[in-house]
């Protein structure tokens, strides 16, 4: 885990969310280009956005645990107008949004685009595998059709 | 609380595009000022304010000052949607916490969802209310309680084959309904051609799956049925009514369409009410998105798990161009959120009261003693009530 980059350093790095000492390793995991899912020490049990304590048990030992990312789209749509971002042109047709559900995490689900597809084949059901863009000069996890799928 | 009580005022604003320089503030003091007329209560009698949480709505303390009110023992400003604040009228009343509640809700176009609005330079600071004050707008990812609705539609349409028209004969319906409300903002005939061929937003929903942002206001008085019999000799009772939401309710985490907070919302009312859907006069499935109505039709039983558009088509009077289930129980008479306007459920409540009070003018179903709210969506905000005429 990167302790160089401060608290502060590290919410002035990703302006568009609302990070907190619960969210801040999961956050802290993109810099490095880790998608880390929180893990229950006691009971086993992921659970996603990362909350204070295990939903299941109530445990406070917590591990972001880095996940493959590999997993198959759960929900789809596809955005003809929406919030702004760098890289996200609504002129240039529909932007893709996904719930992914993440192999071997017990159905836990993670949200973001898929890019290097036409839109119109990013649909539910469809295997996808985890790659990192960037915005606003900071790693961002993005998927992909998984290869070979 | 079953049937202990009771609506007996009830007031609001017209639903617009644009009110022009109106504030929200104003709005929900016309309203809350043609209720407590309707009710013909001194403003003194006031003892409880719940006001519902809009951006830009004043506050119930705000509004308690604004009214000149007198000595409040209860006030709270509940979240939306609408029975949010009629349950926590009913519960201060109930515990003896107050005898006699305003409850109002108004509704202020934001600058992020009207253009007109955006040009409002007294609008502005609502931009900073979206998004918590970040620095940067939310990511276009983020599948927040909004944009949840057309991820799961696109999850329904998967499940069940849908086609798209049965999006649309829901939108079809509340404008076909609104024609016949003078307060409703969206008035112009809707075809199913007009539906298939509209701006799609996020696909798969298009402009008329999402409700239409207006400027508006409506409120009510609630008292204890005891009081209310000596009051007005038409009271309309809350039979029953709820929350609803399961656990796991974080918009891209919940399990499955199979049991969320309609199923909840269901379930408890059920168990607290003498009345279900077979003997209801009029039915109030929320259409802030396209995709709650299904929901509330399945959820409520009317039809099973992705037959909902069957089930309108089925029950559908081409002579009114509207569901009328077995030929007598309307859906939305008033038009819903999709085309009186986005009133987050009070609109339904408000149209729900005039029918059991006999006041609904043309739209007025015979003899209406019964109707079923189902109110908000899937996630947090799942809410029913059952209200009767005395």
């Amino acid at each position: 885990m990167s302790q160089a980059v401060d608290d502060a350093a590290l919410v002035e790095k990703f302006p568009w969310v609302q990070i907190t000492h619960d969210s801040k390793h999961h956050f802290r995991g993109w810099l490095e280009k880790k998608l880390l899912i929180s893990r229950c020490d006691d009971c086993n049990h992921f659970h996603h956005p990362p909350k204070p304590v295990c939903p299941s048990c109530w445990s406070e030992s917590l591990t972001p645990t880095e996940v493959s990312g590999d997993g198959t789209v759960h929900l789809a749509m596809h955005l003809h107008q929406g919030a702004p971002a760098p890289g996200v042109d609504y002129a240039k047709g529909p932007h893709p949004v996904v719930a992914v559900d993440l192999d071997g995490t017990d159905g836990t689900r993670f949200s973001s685009t898929v890019v290097d597809l036409p839109v119109e084949e990013v649909v539910i059901g469809l295997p996808v595998e985890l790659v990192w863009i960037e915005r606003y000069g900071s790693p961002f996890p993005v998927f992909r059709k998984k290869a070979g799928a | 609380m079953r049937d202990e009580i009771a609506i007996v005022g009830v007031g609001s604003t017209d639903f617009t595009r644009d009110a022009g320089g109106t504030s929200a503030a104003k709005l929900g003091a016309q309203a809350c000022i043609n209720a407590i007329r309707d009710a013909g209560i001194d403003k003194n009698e006031i003892d409880g304010v719940v006001g519902a949480l809009e951006p830009g709505a004043p506050r119930a303390n705000q509004m308690a000052a604004i009214l000149g009110l007198k000595d409040i023992t209860h006030h709270s400003s509940p979240m939306p949607v609408a029975v949010f604040a009629l349950v926590d009228a009913m519960t201060a009343i109930f515990s003896g916490q107050c005898d006699t509640v305003l409850v109002y809700y108004a509704f202020t176009r934001a600058p992020w969802n009207s253009r007109s609005a955006a040009k409002d330079p007294f609008r502005s600071y609502l931009g900073g209310m979206m998004g918590g004050g970040l620095k940067a707008p939310p990511m276009p990812e983020s599948i927040d309680p909004s944009a949840a609705y057309t991820a799961w539609a696109a999850r329904y349409i998967h499940d069940y084959d849908v086609p798209r028209e049965d999006f649309g004969r829901v939108a079809l319906n509340m404008r076909a309904n609104a024609a016949r409300n003078p307060k409703a903002a969206m008035k112009a005939p809707l075809t199913m051609e007009a539906y298939l061929e509209a701006r799609m937003i996020r696909d798969p929903l298009c402009m008329l799956d999402m409700d239409v942002p207006v400027d508006g206001a409506d409120a009510f008085i609630l008292t204890t049925t005891e009081k209310a019999k000596k009051m007005t000799p038409n009271p309309v009772v809350v039979h029953a009514a709820t929350a609803g939401m399961v656990g796991n309710n974080d918009e891209d985490q919940l399990p499955s369409l199979a049991r969320h907070g309609q199923h909840i919302v269901v379930e408890a009312l059920k168990e607290r009410s003498d009345v279900w859907i077979d003997d209801i006069d009029v039915f109030f499935p929320y259409d802030g998105f396209s995709i709650i109505t299904l929901g509330w039709i399945e959820n409520c039983g009317f039809a099973k798990p992705g037959q909902a558009g069957k089930f309108m088509q089925e029950h559908w009077d081409d002579d009114l161009g509207c569901v009328m289930i077995d030929g007598r129980v309307p859906m939305n008479p008033h038009g819903g959120s999709l085309s009186e306007g986005a009133s987050r459920g009070t609109g339904h409540l408000r149209e729900a009261v005039m029918q059991l009070r006999g006041d609904a003018g043309e739209r007025q179903v015979h003899d209406a003693k019964t109707a079923l709210i189902g109110c908000g969506g899937f996630f947090f905000n799942s809410q029913g009530a059952i209200l009767k005429r005395l």
